[in-house]
């Protein structure tokens, strides 16, 4: 509460001194609980979430039957080539881990630095963290063309007495990702403990009351419980702060090392964790819009959070966009002819489509988030997350592939065309995600129970009873 | 009657109407004869190994001489390398006097023809539309009935019709031939004949006589319309010859001029290169011939004199045409005796005669190019005899046919319809390695022994008698020529004893074995004659040939052999399949070629579908743009198209598409090398081309980066440029000073180093196809080639340099360069490729995962993914025989890791337990890579850069060498050596 008020100075002194409530509506304690948990009780989820899950389902099939073609038949069933030897499996990798920056940017540095509008989107924004570290993490495992072998990249001991090559970035690369997927999932479920004791409690059913129960790990909510949950929550987001920013910064030494020209650049680190947030907010954003009109919640998770994130869109949209004009200035400056090529190619080259795409979509259509209609409108900031989303896809395609068609000799350069198993696969990966993240608002609390009644009015040890609680949440 | 009158012809299997009792008797009689005596090995005995026979060590590979006839008199010298019995790898034979140790991609790819399973492997009868397995054991006897009752009629109704050959074993058995069967007909037919050199040869001498090049003593080269390094049948030593005299540390330099219709390797090679339509070069020999005489004459100024026999005007007039004629005819005056003037095989009689002239008034006879007797008997109008076969069989006249070998169903000009004429024949036989469509026009079909399978003998272009010998039992029942031949005479003598009574009657054994092992005879080359020029008429040119014209129905339409599949006998070998032109880098097909302007002029992109309509017929095929093409001419080369091939080539009757287009629709009896008359007009649609590495850029911005680098990649310099700037630092990229973070070790022992000599190398493929060979380098196919995933680890990159009009064509062979800080290295997480001591960039094939980071970080390209199981073809039950063809000494990778060169570390480990095990340090020389060891100029040289003395330290430290993308500081261990041009002095410098 306090960070809040330092950072904002209240702009309607005549009303109260502190800002304005985060959640709307008549909500107390008890409503809160009844909302959240109001989803999973329901006996059955609106019918819009079975068409959903029906399409998501079907895709995630897809996905599996086509993993399972790949690896009996070769990766050759994919549109790589030489000299694209990657194509749109590590565009979608990189897509995806990018997906995964925003829930525990959330979840940890927003918590470190007292963010308290964050309690109402972290949970679902780290489950999509999770989910979309599950679709990263299975380009890298299938794209290699002896999967059966992809656990040599770990350092298992072996017969062979062989470690892992530690001077490749794809090493570096197993150890960013699954350190970052161990710590977001460790976070996200550590935050659900509380609200699984809250579902074990008002569990109808012996089964529910079971499973819940058993993954309550015995929370009975005594100040011994709050007192470590807190303390053990802080260090975790303490330690999946750097994560936040490693992991990425890793992600982008898979290029930066490398001396592919339009891949051998030092600006990838801080570019690609502008761009991973970027491409993550925007997803939180197209995803908590319908679910919050889904399932009823607008009124906890408000346009006010939607707007939040919406800035957070804009800065970094902007720093993505800066990113572009410094790599061409570099690429100029630094008078070396092969990097000046692979830029000039990327913006007039033949797929030059690409990258003019990928700049309306991440640096012009986040501008109209300087216009406050567009910013709190939900119709057109869903419009500009998609399109954030679609141009952080291209930027991928563009730094993956328009680097690696030409390259240095031009006898080897060439062109890369996508196979439908490419299109389908990354269709099935949208499904893979949806489909855990329907299950996941069916079975799980979407919004942290716990959390959110910390920011209610009610909780704030000034607030008169119930009264200043009504007051701001109509302001 | 015969016992296999077709009257009671068996069922095609031979067993689906056997009763359970038969069946079990038959199969009881099979397993009691397949003990006694089930193998193919017959009149052989078989012993176990107790008693190793002398100079055999098991595991290591033998290595035995042999020859192969590859057409148009082009003979192949080879030394086979077998491995337990299986041969595994051809290569050139290093005594014979032409090849000396190189063998061309075709000579070399000859092996996977052994293993092909669509090579026939027994007899079949085909009688109404049906086909019936058969055995020798019952044609044997049949046959010599038939052959018998032949004799008695004098050989009437008895016909032959063979391909050429300079064997002379063929020759005695035609002889007796034609002593048995008087009446008998013996036809030849091959679609590419040398019949334009050999009549030029008749204008100009009176008789035929064969020219032998000597470019080792020339200082001038004029190509005109002619390949005298690719398409030659001494091309191998040609080549040698050629690049020994473009070395330009030497005193003095060759200098090239090539005029010709269609890129070739020699225009490539040239240092003045003029694209004019075929036809054209009449007009510009009879002018230049002219020029040349009148400045020998005295009249050392002025310009072409319009008077004499001399065209003039029309192209003639251009500058560029005069100028070069103009300075070409001064140095060759200036260099009489020291010049060579070459014409093509599609030229016609008239300028071979003229050229034969030219060089006779320049001095060159006799110093550079030597006159033989002609060996061979070349037919002055090979279409008239097959002309005359079809009438006679179409008349009924012929009662009995035997095909030797050669396709003519296929390859016969398409007026003549052989087809329906062998409709007539009663009985048509045809002996032929597979079911081709010769073959499904016949009664019967036997199978051809494969050259490694059979005694027989050929002359090379020289005249030195090579022997073949067999390095394996007939993998099949298969039987060669002479054999069949032999039979129809009723011979008793083997074939063994045949070639021998006719290649070296008086050898004794001793003697006959040095033969075997040599590979030929020695001393038994041609013996130059002398020869005068005799007069003769020459018609003034036509008005067509002096204009420039893309006007449709009068472009000019050239049929040539193609560079891999010749007259289409390469069509089934799937190594010379995806084999990239050395040109269009076109693999898996053919299109015709036109010049970016004629291709303007109809709206033709590459790939665009044209219909051709010449000499009366037309065919659709696609079309590719050639730069350097000459502007209203269009090639199509033969060989493509075959309706029966095999499952490489084509077999539509069952569902493989026939590869590329068949040019032999197109040819007349009368127009054997093209036509005048050619229209082109788009026929609609596209055909996908399956090119390899093409630099070929669409966009401006790729052409402006290509122009921009090009440069430092592929440096070159003109002599004299060179002279003044040895280093060839106005090519060197500027870059800082290249440091590296460690102390770097350099472990004793050798560095094992590569250099490429860029003046040498013609693009002629042969590397492409050896490392094919030695390193089991799979096949991917044409859909595979199309996505960019072709696995050669050696590729030759093609470049056209300069502007349109002017071009220059390029080569620069590119494999791994080994760099010793080698950027895929870093790379791989799991540690799969590494460096070794010696400086080799190893690839450890059950190591890799396949990320194919290493790929990418590659900046040659030169790592090859198994996309997919490229080998599952030769793994399944019953491709036993396909899977011969490897090399035990080099892992076959499995689908989903990377491969590159090595190179060869097998035959360094080999050289090197060699030396070891005789207890003497490594010799210079003694490792040789596939490719080095085949290529015909030595342009590829291999070594121990630890050894200041050996030959690639030598070369890498020479001035002109460099490393490719040295400044990325990555250090590679192949050096390229520029390339240096000589043209003309700078005043009369043009063409490139």
């Amino acid at each position: 509460m306090a960070g809040d008020a330092h950072g904002n100075a209240p702009a309607t002194a005549s009303r109260s001194w502190f800002r304005p409530s985060l959640v709307e509506g008549d909500q107390d304690f008890a409503s809160v609980t009844r909302r959240v948990a109001g989803v999973v009780e329901r006996p059955k989820p609106p019918r819009a979430w079975y068409i959903a899950i029906t399409i998501s389902g079907t895709l995630t099939l897809v996905l599996f039957s086509l993993v399972a073609y790949l690896i009996a038949t070769g990766v050759g069933v994919w549109g790589n080539n030489a000299p694209a030897f990657w194509g749109w499996d590590i565009v979608n990798f990189v897509f995806w881990v990018g997906i995964a920056h925003a829930g525990t940017l959330i979840s940890a540095i927003l918590f470190l630095l007292r963010q308290h509008w964050r309690t109402s989107i972290n949970r679902a924004a780290e489950a999509m963290t999770l989910f979309a570290v599950c679709c990263a993490g299975l380009y890298p495992a299938i794209h290699v063309g002896r999967i059966w072998l992809a656990y040599w990249l770990f350092p298992v001991p072996n017969q062979m007495s062989m470690w892992p090559n530690f001077r490749s970035p794809l090493l570096w690369d197993v150890f960013a990702v699954s350190t970052y997927a161990t710590v977001s999932a460790l976070f996200w479920y550590m935050g659900l403990v509380p609200d699984l004791a809250t579902l074990r409690d008002r569990a109808v059913t012996p089964l529910k009351r079971f499973l819940y129960g058993f993954f309550a790990l015995g929370w009975r909510g005594s100040s011994r419980h709050w007192h470590r949950f807190e303390r053990a929550y802080l260090i975790l987001a303490a330690l999946a702060t750097p994560l936040v920013l490693s992991v990425h910064s890793v992600v982008s030494f898979d290029f930066a090392v490398s001396l592919v020209p339009g891949w051998h650049t030092t600006i990838f680190p801080p570019y690609f964790v502008a761009g991973a947030i970027f491409s993550g907010f925007a997803m939180v954003v197209t995803i908590m819009v319908p679910a919050r009109q889904l399932f009823g919640l607008k009124e906890l998770v408000t346009v006010r959070h939607l707007e939040n994130m919406n800035k957070v869109i804009l800065a970094t949209g902007s720093l993505v966009g800066l990113a572009y004009l410094t790599e061409f200035f570099i690429a100029w400056y630094g008078g070396n002819a092969y990097e000046r090529f692979a830029f000039l190619n990327r913006a007039l080259g033949p797929y030059s489509w690409a990258y003019w795409l990928m700049v309306f979509c991440n640096v012009v259509a986040p501008q109209f988030f300087w216009f406050k209609r567009v910013r709190t409108g939900l119709l057109p900031m869903v419009a500009v997350a998609i399109l954030v989303n679609v141009g952080m896809w291209l930027e991928r395609f563009v730094i993956v592939v328009i680097s690696l068609t030409r390259d240095y000799l031009p006898t080897s350069w060439g062109h890369f065309t996508p196979t439908l198993v490419d299109v389908f696969t990354f269709a099935g990966t949208f499904g893979l995600f949806f489909t855990l993240f329907l299950l996941f608002c069916r079975f799980l609390p979407m919004v942290a129970i716990a959390e959110v009644k910390t920011v209610l009015p009610a909780a704030h040890p000034h607030a008169p009873q119930g009264a200043a609680g009504k007051e701001h949440a109509h302001a | 009657m015969s016992p296999l009158s077709p009257n009671e012809p068996r069922s095609p299997d031979g067993m689906s109407d056997l009763s359970r009792r038969r069946f079990m008797q038959v199969m009881g009689a099979s397993f009691a004869l397949a003990t006694a005596s089930g193998c193919r090995w017959e009149g052989e005995e078989i012993l176990p190994f107790a008693q190793r026979p002398t100079g055999r060590v098991p595991g290591t590979t033998r290595r035995f001489a042999s020859a192969l006839d590859l057409g148009g008199g082009t003979i192949a010298s080879l030394l086979v390398t077998s491995y337990d019995g299986r041969p595994i790898k051809i290569e050139g034979n290093p005594l014979h006097p032409l090849d000396a140790g190189a063998a061309s991609a075709r000579a070399q790819a000859a092996i996977l023809d052994l293993y092909d399973p669509d090579h026939s492997s027994g007899l079949v009868q085909r009688h109404e539309g049906a086909d019936y397995p058969r055995t020798w054991k019952e044609f044997d006897p049949w046959f010599a009935a038939r052959m018998e009752a032949a004799r008695t009629r004098g050989g009437a109704g008895l016909a032959v019709l063979a391909a050429p050959s300079s064997s002379r074993t063929r020759a005695a058995l035609q002889k007796r031939f034609a002593a048995a069967f008087p009446a008998a007909r013996w036809v030849e037919w091959t679609p590419v004949a040398r019949t334009n050199e050999v009549e030029g040869a008749r204008l100009a001498y009176g008789r035929p006589l064969r020219t032998h090049l000597r470019i080792e003593n020339a200082r001038t080269l004029v190509c005109l319309d002619a390949d005298p390094i690719g398409e030659h049948p001494a091309a191998l030593a040609n080549a040698r010859a050629f690049a020994r005299r473009r070395n330009p540390e030497a005193e003095t330099m060759l200098r090239t001029w090539a005029v010709e219709s269609t890129p070739t390797l020699s225009g490539a090679a040239a240092d003045h290169r003029l694209a004019l339509r075929a036809e054209q070069i009449q007009p510009l020999i009879q002018a230049l011939e002219h020029r040349v005489k009148g400045i020998l004459g005295g009249s050392s100024s002025g310009p072409l004199s319009p008077t004499g026999t001399s065209p003039a005007g029309g192209f003639l007039a251009e500058p560029r045409v005069a100028q070069l004629l103009e300075s070409l005819a001064r140095e060759l005056a200036e260099r009489r005796g020291e010049s060579l003037v070459v014409a093509g095989p599609r030229q016609p009689g008239l300028v071979h005669a003229i050229v034969q002239r030219l060089n006779a008034v320049l001095g060159n006879t006799g110093r550079t190019l030597v006159l033989t007797e002609e060996p061979d008997d070349v037919p002055r109008d090979p279409a008239a005899a097959l002309g005359e076969l079809v009438r006679a069989m179409d008349a009924g006249e012929v009662t009995e046919l035997v095909v030797l070998g050669g396709n003519p169903v296929y390859d016969a000009p398409a007026d003549l319809d052989l087809r329906r004429a062998l409709r007539k024949a009663p009985l048509s036989i045809h002996l032929g390695t597979t079911r081709d469509e010769t073959a499904r026009a016949c009664t019967w079909h036997l199978p051809r022994a494969h050259e490694l399978e059979c005694f027989g003998d050929a002359r090379s272009w020289d005249g030195t008698l090579c022997t073949i010998q067999p390095l394996i039992a007939p993998i099949y029942e298969r039987r060669s020529e002479i054999e069949l031949v032999a039979a129809m005479l009723g011979a008793k003598e083997t074939a063994r004893e045949l070639v021998r009574a006719a290649v070296a009657p008086d050898i004794d054994d001793a003697g006959w074995n040095k033969v075997l092992h040599d590979g030929f005879v020695a001393g038994s080359a041609l013996v130059p004659v002398d020869a005068a020029i005799m007069s003769f008429d020459v018609p003034a040119a036509t008005a067509r040939a002096l204009e420039a014209s893309v006007a449709n129905g009068r472009l000019e339409l050239v049929l040539a052999p193609d560079s891999k599949l010749y007259d289409g006998r390469g069509a089934n070998n799937a190594w010379l399949q995806e084999l990239p032109d050395a040109l269009t880098q076109t693999t898996w097909g053919n299109a015709a070629r036109f010049s970016p302007a004629t291709a303007r002029a109809f709206g033709i992109v590459d790939g665009t579908l044209v219909r051709l309509r010449a000499n009366g017929r037309e065919l659709v095929c696609a079309a590719i743009i050639v730069p350097g093409n000459a502007d209203g001419s269009v090639t199509l080369h033969l060989g493509y198209g075959r309706a029966a091939a095999g499952l490489v080539g084509g077999l539509p009757g069952e569902g493989v598409e026939s590869v590329g287009f068949d040019a032999y629709r197109l040819r007349g009896m009368n127009a054997l090398d093209g036509a005048l008359d050619l229209a082109v007009e788009l026929a609609g649609g596209t055909h996908a081309l399956a090119r390899t590495t093409d630099p070929h850029v669409d966009d401006e911005i790729g052409k402006h980066g290509y122009e921009e680098r090009i440069g430092e990649l592929l440096r070159e310099a003109t002599l004299a440029s060179w002279r003044a700037d040895p280093e060839l630092e106005a090519h060197a990229p500027h870059h800082p000073p290249l440091e590296s973070l460690w102390e770097r070790e350099e472990p004793a022992g050798a560095r094992w180093g590569m250099a490429i000599d860029l003046n040498s190398c013609t693009g002629c493929n042969a590397c492409v196809v050896a490392c094919q060979a030695e390193n089991n380098v799979p096949v991917v196919g044409r859909e595979q080639v199309m996505r960019g995933r072709e696995m050669h680890w050696i590729r030759i990159d093609r470049h056209f340099l300069g502007e349109e009009g002017l071009e220059r064509v390029r080569f620069q062979p590119i494999t791994c360069q080994h760099c010793e800080s080698a950027p895929c290295e870093q790379v791989c997480p799991v540690a799969a490729t590494v460096h070794s001591a010696e400086g080799l960039n190893d690839m450890i094939y059950n190591r890799c995962i396949g990320t194919r980071y290493c790929a990418n970080n590659c900046p040659f390209k030169v790592r090859r993914f198994n996309f997919f199981n490229y080998h599952k073809a030769v793994e399944r039950q019953g491709a036993e025989v396909q899977r011969m063809i490897f090399n035990p000494e080099v892992t076959i990778r499995a689908r989903g890791v990377m491969e590159k060169c090595t190179f060869c570390v097998q035959r360094i480990q080999a050289a090197k337990i060699q030396a070891k095990n005789a207890g003497r340090a490594l010799k210079d020389g003694e490792v040789v890579p596939a490719c080095a060891q085949t290529c015909p100029t030595s342009a590829i040289v291999f070594g121990d850069l630890a050894d200041p003395a050996s030959r690639v330290s030598r070369m890498r430290a020479a001035p002109r060498a460099y490393e490719m993308l040295a400044e990325l500081n990555i250090r590679p261990r192949t050096s390229y050596l520029a390339r240096i041009t000589n043209p003309a002095a700078e005043e009369s410098a043009h063409g490139g």
